[in-house]
């Protein structure tokens, strides 16, 4: 298995009163409620947590897009993938990703993922999200009854500009450009390793599979609830004569790890409080736009039976259920390893993106955890589908190929920083 | 009440199937409905029948109407009403649209003028003005829309809409039925997003000036959808144009006030 460390980027101020006073956390919350100074010493901190997971051996470190929201401060993950390509040395960079709808053109996703692939020495993982409504639709405008066509004329647009080594016309429906010809290209051939973040929609299987990309299931319900949808993904690659590898799935899951059980629940409580009540806080009225959703994605959605793509969130929940129903993984190591594995079985998948950082946990507490995680639990996750190939990983350059952040200032500092040469 | 016909129009291979309902005798009435669709033959719908031989053609997506794909920017969406009308022998046909059928209506009048014979408009869309926000029917629950389309929410039509609301949510236990309500009105607002969203307003101001046909503006006293003084802007903008203020009507005045509302609409053409 891989495991990776994954960020969200919560705003941590939100109010106590946040769920009474405001509808819902994106799109128009006010920007009044965003201190900019608090902003910065934010940022830092989490990029110092990102940096500690690097250091502490986790394969990858990820980030994504949102907009306009208190939940996740990240309007360009590409900014952030970029601050980590020099500050991290050994964990591949997960952009999960850039919403490719939205780029005009889309050009401009191959050529920033191409830069982030080549600065960090081939560690990119490019993730393809169509996006939330909240984003794509009311905060970026896009029609949602024609996003999912632009969104795969865009892809088509990026995988060729990758591919393609002359300049070339490309005549899209969203799209016209009479020369497409980038520079720089990434280092990755024929390109980084595509991940495609899925929610609701059935279609995102099978365009998974057509194009051998891994599909990425990003819940917060957890991996009880999200069985289904992962099985109906087996499905499908079953039906394209696909193997059953399980390195083709991602799965988010958040997990709270302390010394034990109880200590657990002390220290994490008020913080995934936060994120289930604050962060999740989603108004009802701008997450399904017309459109958003196919009519088959719909109708799985509703028929009798199918639906675990449920509109609980766990909002509401206490501590128990939201352990007992498997939203969060919480406990002492043992526990967390024991669910862990669970999880890895039951979903057949050997890529895990842990969300460590949760609502409004603060440095100290995160960095135990990821420190707990690295050391107790991880070592026993490892071994696990070590039987598979991992197709879906980075072919990024060998640790002593890449460049070492700031080695070339120092090899040349004394020469350059000599007195001046002063002739009479 | 009347009860309407309704019969399948194929416009072609790969084009769209349009089910036209139609009713009454007389001289002709196209009527071009607004983000809703035709939930019944009721309301202004069998009052205008009584004079005017209505064909009220659903846009696909709308009841057995098909081929939104067809129809990929909003002059496709005009052009396809030009062919319904073609498609349905009608000439220069007295034109009533209602709030998205109504920019429909107005932007097929600027673009093929003499095609028109005459043009009423209830409540259109397709005007903007910053400090006059169209709703936002697609940022909002069915429970919050309904009381900007109703100056009453306990008549039929706005129990109606509440009632399908309970179908929505988290649950698992619909009938097929219900299941068939649900996929059925979100085909509906798909189309109406694919040509409205995010902001009902697609140039229609620069082209008002071109209508030729007489105009009738109809505006509900009392409606909190778009705001009444959108229909000064189209009467100064279409020579000759005349505005009815319907009184106690919210938005959807075709279900709220049908009487002194068809009595305009026959009115204007006699």
């Amino acid at each position: 298995m891989k495991i990776g460390w994954f960020h969200l980027m919560p705003y941590r101020w939100l109010p106590d009163d946040f769920q009474e006073k405001y509808h819902g956390v994106w799109v128009d919350l006010p920007n009044a409620l965003y201190d900019p100074e608090r902003g910065h010493h934010l940022y830092n901190e989490y990029l110092d947590m990102l940096e500690y997971a690097d250091q502490m051996g986790f394969d990858s470190v990820g980030v994504n897009e949102h907009h306009q929201n208190g939940y996740g401060m990240m309007p360009s993950p590409n900014l952030m993938a970029a601050a980590l390509a020099r500050r991290t040395s050994k964990a591949m960079i997960l952009v999960l990703g850039n919403s490719i709808a939205l780029y005009n053109p889309p050009t401009r996703v191959a050529e920033e993922f191409a830069m982030l692939d080549v600065i960090s020495g081939g560690r990119l993982i490019a993730g393809f999200p169509v996006g939330t409504p909240m984003d794509v639709n009311y905060c970026y405008g896009q029609n949602p009854v024609t996003l999912r066509d632009k969104y795969h004329e865009a892809h088509d647009l990026i995988i060729k500009a990758w591919r393609e080594r002359e300049p070339f016309a490309f005549n899209g429906k969203y799209t016209k450009l009479r020369y497409v010809n980038i520079w720089p290209q990434p280092i990755q051939k024929p390109h980084p390793p595509i991940w495609i973040p899925g929610l609701s929609s059935v279609e995102t299987w099978d365009f998974c599979a057509e194009h051998e990309y891994n599909y990425s299931y990003l819940s917060f319900t957890g991996y009880k609830r999200a069985k289904k949808m992962i099985d109906g993904y087996w499905e499908r690659r079953a039906h394209h004569g696909l193997d059953q590898n399980p390195y083709s799935v991602a799965f988010f899951q958040q997990v709270c790890i302390s010394d034990t059980d109880a200590e657990c629940e002390r220290e994490w409580w008020p913080h995934v409080d936060y994120f289930f009540n604050r962060c999740l806080h989603l108004y009802p009225g701008m997450t399904a736009p017309p459109g958003y959703l196919t009519e088959k994605s719909i109708r799985a959605a509703v028929v009798a039976q199918a639906g675990n793509q449920s509109g609980n969130l766990g909002t509401g929940k206490t501590w128990k259920e939201l352990i007992d129903e498997r939203y969060i993984i919480a406990g002492s190591p043992s526990t967390v390893r024991q669910q862990l594995e669970e999880l890895a079985e039951s979903l057949h998948c050997a890529h895990l993106q842990v969300a460590v950082q949760i609502g409004s946990s603060p440095l100290e507490l995160t960095n135990r955890s990821t420190y707990l995680l690295a050391t107790e639990v991880l070592p026993h996750l490892r071994p696990i589908f070590n039987e598979y190939e991992d197709r879906w990983w980075p072919k990024s350059l060998s640790e002593t190929e890449r460049a070492k952040p700031g080695s070339q200032n120092d090899a040349v500092r004394e020469r350059v920083e000599r007195p001046m040469e002063v002739t009479a | 009440m009347s009860t309407p016909s309704s019969r399948l129009l194929k416009l072609g291979s790969g084009r769209p199937s349009i089910e036209v309902l139609e009713a009454g005798d007389g001289e002709p009435l196209l009527f071009l409905h607004g983000a809703g669709g035709i939930a019944a033959w009721e309301g202004v719908l069998p009052l205008l029948s009584e004079k005017f031989h209505v064909h009220a053609p659903l846009l696909p997506g709308f009841g057995k109407s098909d081929g939104l794909d067809y129809l990929e920017d909003q002059f496709d969406l005009f052009f396809h009403g030009f062919d319904v009308i073609e498609a349905l022998g009608l000439e220069r046909p007295y034109v009533v649209g209602e709030s998205f059928g109504g920019w429909m209506a107005a932007e097929m009048a600027a673009l093929r003028p003499k095609e028109i014979g005459r043009l009423a408009l209830a409540a259109p869309v397709g005007l903007w003005r910053d400090e006059a926000p169209v709703v936002d029917m697609f940022g909002m629950t069915i429970t919050e829309l309904v009381p900007f389309l109703f100056r009453d929410q306990s008549c039929l039509a706005a129990q109606r809409l509440l009632a399908v609301t309970q179908l929505f949510g988290d649950r698992d236990d619909r009938s097929d039925e219900q299941v068939e309500i649900l996929l059925g009105m979100s085909r509906g607002f798909r189309t109406a997003a694919k040509f409205l969203f995010p902001i009902p307003e697609r140039g229609l101001e620069r082209r008002l000036s071109r209508i030729t046909a007489p105009t009738l503006i109809v505006w509900g006293e009392q409606d909190r959808f778009i705001s009444q003084s959108y229909a000064e802007i189209f009467r100064s903008n279409i020579k000759g144009a005349e505005v009815v203020k319907i009184p106690d009507s919210g938005h959807l005045i075709g279900l709220e006030s049908p009487e002194p509302y068809a009595s305009a609409l026959i009115g204007f053409a006699a």
